[in-house]
């Protein structure tokens, strides 16, 4: 069934390739509850309906707003697009990113305990743990991911290939999201710098020492545009 | 991963909305999150919240502001924000410095400093997934690690029958710099803040919240300083940790992760009194520190009370 299958999803989808993601989806891998967000509008236009909704909920109302199990609509940038999405109060940032909207960069290692930083994404300027941010409080962040930073061409990316900053590649997009952070703030890192930005992640093949140098690269690299 | 069991989510708006919806019952405040949504997921404790109140959404908590007489962080300010402050880092040295060794960067990120101060022990009995483990801090009947591997666990014996530590790198700084706790209820002082409870290690009330930290201006030529072991150093909670702060010849000696609540070393802070700081006091002071601490049957956190004593010298020198 795969080869056909997968002809037919590319065709649907038009981008000439299909994540392993939507082809598990597809051929009925992936079973339980089904989503129930959605997106709306990756442009960011939301129907008419939906904004007065919305404005009638909000505007003037001095109740806050509470999230029960019949889920919440939020709103957020990733990588530059918008979505609009009704997520359950017990949903994970990561849960969203990647079951949702199939980016599947921010990775589980620790299993949600925030010991590995694998799952980090940028929120609003500041590296974060995806496994340790509800879904619903991320209404109107701004969200960056390993996807977005590869598609923007940062030099960050170059540099861990120059560098050979992994080996099995695993942890790989959590250390470029927090090195990208640092880069963002700090335009001028030294190795020190670099070294205590990433004590956070974890590197089971421990690439450790690669690491570093691959920042203060992509620095050298930002300084020159 | 394991998903997170379903619950209820409020954005609260103000902090007496939030303490109103904790009086009503089985409710858990939700601040940075990074302690609250690891024992939910995994279950530790008996109790499910129903309802987890968010105060992110209440305005106004977050901010670092020094005026005449005192330094006052907000209660939501993240760990990273305390860590980077000039002024904290100038003038509350041990709280800048425990801010930037708390846990990992991303978690500083996220971490609040009243979700530091509030958190629960990292006693791996009392936090293993599922409540396997029903013991004193959840209102079951024994300390599982007396008889069980407690390398980690107290040297200076338990309280109400518990022998976890409070693990939290800043707790010790504010001791150290006599802050202040302000609560939607009450100012509490620092020394006095922590306290065996069950599940937690305040003394706040069911419906009590953190607001502010306040910490008295140093006076001039007064030093602090924070010292932490831990096997990792830049992920890990410390095996020991010790702040001092110091003032023409009077100390004050925090070590936390060495009993239920920080300790205040009162015996190291007679011993350097009056003294000059430098390796031979430093050293009696730090002797001074563990005379009364002990090992537990079997002698497994024995290394834990020649730890403590280091980081007294080494806090204490830090401050000379």
């Amino acid at each position: 069934m795969s080869e056909e299958k997968k002809s037919e999803n590319i065709n649907k989808k038009g981008t000439g390739n299909v994540s392993r993601r939507t082809f598990l989806k597809d051929a009925g891998f992936v079973v339980g509850a089904p989503a129930i967000g959605t997106i709306a509008a990756s442009s960011g236009q939301a129907s008419a309906q939906d904004r007065a909704a919305e404005t009638q909920s909000e505007d003037g109302s001095t109740v806050s707003r509470i999230h029960t199990e019949a889920a919440t609509t939020i709103e957020l940038t990733v990588n530059g697009d918008k979505y609009r999405f009704t997520v359950e109060p017990n949903w994970s940032l990561r849960q969203l990113i990647r079951d949702e909207i199939g980016l599947t960069s921010p990775k589980d290692w620790c299993g949600g305990l925030g010991a590995c930083g694998s799952c980090t994404v940028i929120m609003n300027g500041r590296p974060v743990l995806s496994c340790l941010t509800l879904a619903c409080e991320c209404d109107g962040a701004n969200i960056e991911t390993a996807e977005g930073i590869a598609k923007a061409g940062h030099p960050i990316i170059q540099a861990y290939i120059d560098n050979n900053a992994f080996q099995c590649g695993y942890c790989t997009p959590g250390f470029v999201c927090t090195s990208k952070a640092l880069l963002d703030r700090n335009n001028n890192p030294t190795e020190a710098d670099a070294r205590d930005a990433l004590g956070g992640n974890l590197c089971r093949c421990a690439t450790y020492q690669q690491h570093p140098p691959a920042v203060l690269q992509a620095a050298r690299e930002l300084k020159k545009t | 991963m394991k998903t997170i069991k379903k619950f209820t989510h409020i954005d609260a708006k103000t902090v007496d909305e939030a303490a109103s919806i904790l009086r009503a019952g089985n409710a858990s405040v939700l601040s940075g999150g990074t302690d609250l949504l690891g024992t939910m997921r995994f279950e530790v404790l008996p109790d499910y919240p129903e309802v987890v109140v968010n105060l992110k959404s209440i305005p106004d908590l977050e901010y670092i502001k020094e005026d005449a007489s005192m330094l006052r962080i907000g209660a939501l300010t993240r760990l990273e924000d305390i860590a980077k402050d000039e002024t904290v880092k100038t003038r509350y040295t041990a709280l800048a410095e425990a801010a930037h060794r708390t846990a990992t960067p991303h978690i500083r990120e996220m971490g609040t400093i009243a979700g530091n101060i509030c958190q629960l022990t990292r006693c791996w009995y009392f936090r293993l997934p599922d409540n396997r483990f029903n013991c004193v801090r959840k209102g079951g009947r024994q300390c599982y690690a007396v008889m069980g591997d407690n390398r980690y666990h107290s040297i200076f014996g338990a309280v109400k029958s518990c022998f976890a530590v409070n693990p939290s790198d800043t707790a010790p700084s504010l001791v150290a710099l006599n802050a202040r706790i302000k609560t939607n209820k009450r100012l509490i002082e620092a020394g006095n803040f922590w306290d065996m409870a069950v599940p937690g290690s305040t003394v706040l009330g069911a419906d009590e919240i953190v607001t502010e930290i306040q910490v008295p201006k140093p006076a001039a030529g007064s030093r602090s300083a924070f010292i932490k072991f831990a096997i990792r150093k830049s992920i890990d909670f410390p095996i020991v940790n010790c702040a001092a702060s110091v003032l023409n010849g009077n100390a004050r000696i925090c070590l936390n992760a060495v009993y239920n609540k920080p300790y205040r070393a009162t015996a190291a802070e007679e011993s350097i009194k009056g003294k000059t700081i430098n390796e031979e006091s430093a050293d009696a002071a730090g002797a001074a520190a563990v005379e009364s601490a002990r090992a537990l049957p079997g002698d497994r956190n024995k290394w834990k009370i020649q730890i403590a004593k280091t980081m007294v010298k080494r806090a204490l020198l830090a401050c000379s």
